[in-house]
């Protein structure tokens, strides 16, 4: 197993981990790629063939106008991925540092953040990302911004019971005996201290951001309808249900990225932390 | 009495909570560049001046931000969260009809989880690394990974399309009337009535989108269970029981599984919260007229008053959810005695 030396060791010691990493590397690829993969461009249509079942020709079929089905979802894992990543790190960043400065300033600071983040997270998710994208017009960027928002309490819970644990460490306290400002201990002390388990825990969440982008998009919260993205072409696939390569071969993309995404998600954990171990 | 102070302030807590979250979906719905003024007279009457500020008279739209919010919760308190501009309802209306169809769906799903998610999660973990331990992972591996959107169409497109074994989407088949309401669940309902036929067929539609809906909690149950199960078998009490000659079984279910159970219950009211929030793309999906058809609809509307009362809604059931999570928590684990 030379040629995934890069890799970890308990990663590659299950064939399961080591397949789901090649499936996440090939969408990777196909992400980049695609203009050169897709036997057709996306967006051309056939008035001529439409509806036309998998053939040699189009080997996942062809939808409503005609567009090649393979071309449209390969294209598609250059939303679905970008997207996932974006808004995982997006909702990191705003919980980390909200959850940071509620743990690190503790007192009424504290107890005003962590009540306005149980608020947010008593707001039922889809919900808010409901009310941002249907005002803000719908788009991948809207859709970004929506899932940001819902998730950045985890995020801030998290840190701020990271922060809390590492605040009154000796190395801190040396830290502000010697003249360091709030600031500086926080970003130069603390904070170093906090950022693996959050990292782990936002890598684990993108196949979750991944699902959740292509809900709102199903549901017609995203992008524009003749975008090549999978939710979209699902949400299509509900008015061909004869016609049942439109819905089902964009779903098998978008099941066995997501599903990529958590087995190694699940490696990484048990790489962090072997207590939960399962071999 | 640490505990009596602490269930105090978790209750006194929840209609705070409550009016935050009012708060949150008022400034969220008001302070997004977008007017419901538009989307509800149709663009050709939204260009006449008379038209939108009569409109917004009529709704109270001309007032000031501080002073809509003052009213809108003044009502909220007294059970009247206003009027859909979609449906021209009170929205308290809608929600206690739409309600119902959501919960049918929820706890069924519920059920479905617990029924395959506990067993298979101690089984897993009982017979670790066996043929039902690699089961369990692969069906928790797929239950979180699965766009339960597709799921359903998938579903649709075998049971109903292909095979014809499911009845059309929706609640009821068109000729079947549904039950006078009793709870608003339209099996039990029908059952109550003593109407075995609309029950049965009211069982029939509600199947698919159920089993539909609980694949995400059968997964995070399994996962949860089994690691749970797993740290409890490791503990010196279960060790202790074995050695004092008690059968295996005994041990895993008066020792273990009681014990393997309590953090799960938290992951069942948590939930629960999402179930009811993941019932949107499933009842779209199913045609299901709950709370997350009727959200869908008035987002697309931009029917604020709606989207508003169906976010109280389901916040509300989730806090007071969980607040029963925790007070049961507090009843079974001794241990629990502080926040």
């Amino acid at each position: 197993m030379t040629w995934v030396w890069f890799v970890p060791a308990p990663l590659t010691r299950s064939p399961l981990s080591i397949l789901a990493l090649a499936i996440a590397i090939g969408w990777a690829v196909v992400a980049a790629t695609a203009p050169l993969l897709a036997p057709y461009p996306p967006l051309a249509q056939n008035i001529g063939n439409t509806l036309a079942p998998p053939s040699p020709a189009h080997w996942l079929g062809t939808d409503v106008v005609g567009r090649d089905m393979l071309s449209r979802i390969l294209y598609g894992a250059r939303i679905s991925m970008p997207v996932g990543i974006m808004s995982v790190a997006l909702a990191v960043v705003l919980g980390t540092a909200i959850g940071s400065i509620a743990g690190f300033r503790g007192g009424l600071t504290d107890e005003a953040l962590m009540r306005a983040t149980d608020i947010m997270l008593a707001f039922p998710t889809v919900i808010m990302a409901m009310i941002i994208t249907a005002a803000l017009g719908p788009g991948i960027r809207d859709a970004v911004i929506a899932i940001m928002v819902a998730w950045w309490p985890f995020y801030a819970r998290l840190v701020r019971s990271l922060v809390l644990s590492v605040r009154e460490r000796e190395y801190v306290e040396a830290a502000r005996a010697l003249g360091a400002s709030q600031v500086r201990a926080l970003m130069r002390h603390v904070l170093p201290n906090v950022i693996a388990p959050i990292i782990v825990v936002g890598t684990l969440d993108v196949g979750q951001a991944i699902l959740a982008f292509a809900s709102l998009s199903f549901l017609g919260l995203g992008p524009p309808p003749q975008t090549p993205e999978w939710g979209l072409m699902i949400a299509t696939g509900r008015n061909y249900l004869s016609q049942w390569w439109i819905g089902t071969f964009p779903g098998l993309a978008l099941l066995t990225l997501v599903l990529s995404f958590n087995i190694i998600g699940d490696g990484v954990r048990d790489l962090i932390d072997p207590r939960l171990r399962r071999t | 009495m640490r505990l009596a102070a602490y269930l105090a302030r978790r209750v006194l807590l929840l209609p705070l909570l409550l009016a935050g979250v009012s708060l949150l979906s008022f400034v969220l719905s008001h302070l997004v560049p977008a007017d419901p003024t538009a989307a509800f007279i149709g663009p050709r009457a939204a260009g006449d001046p008379e038209i939108v500020a009569a409109f917004k008279h009529e709704w109270g739209l001309d007032r000031p931000l501080p002073q809509q919010y003052a009213i809108y919760l003044w009502k909220l308190a007294h059970g009247d969260m206003g009027m859909s501009i979609a449906t021209r309802r009170p929205v308290e209306v809608d929600l206690r009809e739409r309600f119902p169809a959501t919960v049918e769906l929820a706890v069924t799903a519920m059920a479905i989880a617990v029924a395959v998610g506990l067993p298979l999660g101690i089984l897993a973990a009982v017979h670790r690394r066996g043929p039902v331990d690699e089961a369990a992972r692969i069906v928790s591996l797929l239950g979180v990974s699965m766009p339960v959107f597709w799921l359903g169409l998938v579903a649709i497109i075998v049971f109903y399309a292909q095979l014809g074994w499911a009845p059309a989407p929706g609640r009821l088949a068109g000729d079947v009337s549904s039950p006078r309401p009793i709870t608003g669940l339209f099996v039990t309902d029908a059952l109550l009535r003593g109407d075995l036929p609309t029950a049965l067929d009211a069982l029939k539609h509600l199947v698919l989108p159920a089993l539909v809906l609980s694949f995400y909690s059968i997964g995070s149950i399994t996962r949860l269970m089994r690691a749970t199960m797993l740290d409890v078998l490791n503990e010196d009490y279960v060790r202790t029981a074995r050695a004092k000659g008690l059968p295996r079984p005994a041990v895993i279910v008066r020792h273990a599984v009681r014990n393997a159970f309590i953090p799960v219950l938290t992951l069942m009211g948590l939930n629960f919260g999402n179930l009811l929030a993941g019932a949107v793309v499933t009842e779209t999906v199913f045609s299901w007229p709950g709370l997350g058809q009727y959200a869908f609809q008035a987002a697309s509307s931009l029917d604020f008053p709606a989207i508003m009362g169906v976010g109280m809604l389901i916040a509300a059931t989730y806090l007071t959810i969980s607040l029963l999570v925790d007070l049961t928590y507090a009843a079974i684990d001794p241990r629990v005695r502080v926040g």
